[in-house]
């Protein structure tokens, strides 16, 4: 019988259990570090959205105070006394019936009773 | 001795321990103790200090009319280290900011990290540039944050406000005395970019957040101030003086409603004007302040006991030869008591109550209504004036000072002592700031009313007021001061000016009207006043220049401020400027 075919020489078993641990172990570590390069990208995908984001809220804040500035001059009393000179808008007069008073009216006679006396024609 | 094996093991592990100990305390100590110091040496290392720019406050009134705000602008500079195209780069930058592009192609080609292209760029050009950047694929310009100051209704109350100079920095006005409150603390971050300029989120260092600028309300109301400024505006055209002042005040609580002074200058546009244009004289010019100035001697002579509401004072029938000098008053006065040496504005009859006080008495009450000191208004430069004390006086001094003359004073100083009358005898702080409020409105500090000092008995005031009434009647120095509907108190002054080169300058004027409105309850002290008006010196009176102007804005402020009249109306009188014949009522 021979038997050096069936003796093993030099027997090198493969040892499932243990490629298995190694094998799971590179591929937690490859999956962690693709995890962690997916991440990363993912955040500064983030942060630069973030970037985007914040640019734009600053160019809408930036442009409302610009349009606040803008309707603080337009608006201002200098303008709005320079529109009534020149007739772009007028100053209707609100008639005595209509105003609410917490004092008793003053009732002006003919000559009306809040009018200077002398100055009237003092600026000519 | 021989140490066994084990002792020896548990030095060698001691030693190790404690070495490891040290170690592990330093870490300890450079994370947590260190932690910001290192922090913020790393940051600096490989990142960039960008500053987050705190806005600056705004200036209301006291109805919340925006004064002064800002409009955001830009400032474009270019990183000649990041571009791939400066020829088209610099053909752009060009078109859209207006420069040279030759100019700009040579600094880009200098291959500079910081490049400033134009400052104050306003937002709508810096975006459309930097979109036209982005759609031609271009890049190596970036923006700074910037922001200049607005003030929506250019000249008006341009003296109060002051203004920011070209550096940002505020030169007068509020805008420098409440600079503290209105600049607030710009905020920081540290970043990293990369390699095309943009910043990398992900490593953002420490950042700190600004502390934006407190917004100020000042006691001014902008209804009145306008009121101010257009009468102002029109006596400064029509009588072309060389300066016009106007000062109102609410004598119970010293807060300024409106000031305002000829020349003025737009803050909007420093640049454009003259020193002479950006004084407030109403707290840095000295004047003469004239007859306006006998309240005190009355005050003092009546508070004193020196004389009573009865005593006549000898007038000298218009000639008292005192100190070698003749002094004179414009009409031969007799037998004058107090009120009537008010109403009819006697220099002798002043004169001779400032000698029935003494000088220093007098003095001290010259003090006391807040003359030869600073009044401690929110404005910066205001000056004391210029008081002697009796030692320096020579002998006709206390002829002179009582009727105004031989003292210099401030414009609101004249307003703060007639405010004393108005106000039952009592010295109120002038004060321009209402409160410091934060964006959000909420109030971080409210000034209040402070009274400096009781300068006379309500009754000794009340004398007085009743004897400035008197004065706008007919017969008094004042009557185109009046107001149809309302009692009106006042005092004329009218000060020949002083030269500069010593004395006084032939013909010309320093003119006042100060009074308040209602007499009987008043809710406003103003002053006019007019220096060197032009028109025939037989004409240039307080009575008949500043008077008239004080009734004009008078009228329109009691309108404004909805005053119940409580006189009768009386008929109109002619204008005394349109006169053409010399009108009785002149004098000082």
């Amino acid at each position: 019988m021979n038997t050096a075919l069936t003796t093993p020489v030099n027997s090198n078993p493969i040892q499932i259990g243990k490629i298995i641990c190694v094998s799971t172990v590179v591929a937690i570590l490859l999956a962690v570090g693709l995890g962690f390069v997916y991440i990363k990208n993912q955040q500064f995908s983030i942060g630069e959205q973030i970037r985007q984001t914040e640019s734009k809220i600053h160019r809408v804040r930036a442009e409302n105070d610009v349009l606040l500035a803008k309707v603080t001059e337009m608006t201002s009393r200098s303008a709005l006394q320079e529109r009534v000179k020149s007739g772009y808008i007028a100053v209707v007069t609100i008639t005595g019936d209509k105003i609410a008073r917490l004092t008793p009216p003053v009732q002006a006679d003919e000559t009306s009773a809040l009018r200077t006396a002398f100055n009237e024609v003092g600026r000519q | 001795m021989k140490f066994t094996a084990n002792t020896r093991i548990g030095t060698a592990c001691g030693i190790a321990a404690i070495i490891f100990t040290i170690f592990s305390a330093r870490l300890v100590h450079l994370h947590v103790a260190k932690h910001e110091e290192y922090s913020r040496l790393a940051a600096q290392k490989h990142s960039t200090r960008q500053p987050i720019h705190a806005k600056r406050g705004m200036i209301l009134d006291r109805n919340g009319e925006i004064l002064a705000t800002n409009l955001p602008v830009r400032t474009l500079f270019a990183d000649a280290s990041h571009m791939k195209n400066p020829e088209a780069l610099s053909s752009l930058v060009s078109s859209h900011l207006d420069l040279d592009q030759k100019e700009v192609l040579e600094k880009f080609l200098t291959g500079k990290k910081y490049i400033v292209l134009k400052r104050k760029v306003p937002e709508e050009t810096a975006l459309a540039l930097l979109k036209d950047m982005q759609e031609k694929n271009l890049r190596g310009i970036y923006y700074e944050e910037d922001a200049i100051r607005i003030y929506p209704n250019s000249e008006v109350l341009g003296h109060v406000l002051g203004f920011l100079n070209h550096e940002g920095r505020a030169v007068q006005g509020v805008e420098m005395s409440m600079n503290g409150q209105l600049a607030g603390k710009d905020g920081y971050r540290f970043i990293e970019r990369d390699r095309t300029g943009r910043e990398i989120v992900l490593y953002r260092g420490v950042e700190e957040d600004p502390q934006h600028g407190k917004n100020i309300r000042l006691t001014i109301d902008m209804g009145l101030q306008s009121i101010v400024e257009e009468e102002l505006d029109a006596a400064y055209k029509n009588l072309k003086p060389e300066t016009a002042n106007a000062v109102l005040v609410d004598p119970k609580s010293g807060a300024i409603l409106a000031m305002a002074c000829r020349p003025c200058f737009n803050p909007n546009e420093p640049g454009k004007s003259q020193p002479e244009q950006m004084k407030n004289r109403t707290i840095i010019d000295m004047v003469e302040p004239g007859s306006t100035f006998k309240i005190v001697v009355a005050a003092g002579a009546l508070n004193e006991g020196k004389v009573d509401e009865k005593t006549t004072i000898f007038c000298e029938n218009g000639r008292f030869a005192y100190g070698g000098r003749i002094l004179r008053d414009h009409h031969g006065y007799g037998h004058m008591d107090v009120n009537e040496i008010l109403v009819k504005s006697s220099n002798i009859g002043s004169a001779k109550l400032a000698l029935l006080m003494g000088g220093d008495k007098f003095y001290e009450y010259v003090r006391r209504f807040g003359f030869g000191e600073r009044l401690g208004i929110e404005l910066p430069g205001e000056i004391p004036g210029l008081v002697h004390p009796p030692t320096r006086w020579d002998k006709l001094t206390i002829t002179r000072m009582p009727m105004g003359h031989s003292i210099a004073v401030t414009p609101l100083q004249i307003t703060m002592g007639m405010a004393v009358i108005a106000n039952g005898g009592r010295l109120m702080a002038p004060r321009v700031i209402q409160s410091v409020e934060k964006e959000n409105g909420e109030v971080t500090m409210k000034k209040e009313p402070i009274v400096m000092r009781d300068v006379v008995p309500e009754k000794t005031a009340q004398f007085v007021a009743d004897a400035l009434v008197g004065v706008t009647q007919p017969g008094g120095t004042a009557a185109f001061a009046r107001v149809n509907g309302f009692q009106v108190a006042g005092k004329t002054g009218t000060a020949q000016k002083v030269s500069p080169q010593g004395g006084y300058a032939a013909g010309k004027y320093v003119v006042s009207f100060v009074g308040f409105m209602p007499a009987e309850d008043p809710k406003f002290v103003l002053l006019v006043m007019v220096d060197d008006a032009k028109i025939a010196s037989n004409l240039n009176y307080g009575g008949l220049v500043a008077a008239p102007i004080f009734s004009r804005i008078a009228e329109r402020a009691a309108r404004h401020l909805d005053l119940t009249p409580t006189m009768p109306a009386i008929p109109l009188q002619p204008t005394p400027i349109a006169s053409t014949s010399p009108a009785e009522e002149r004098r000082d």
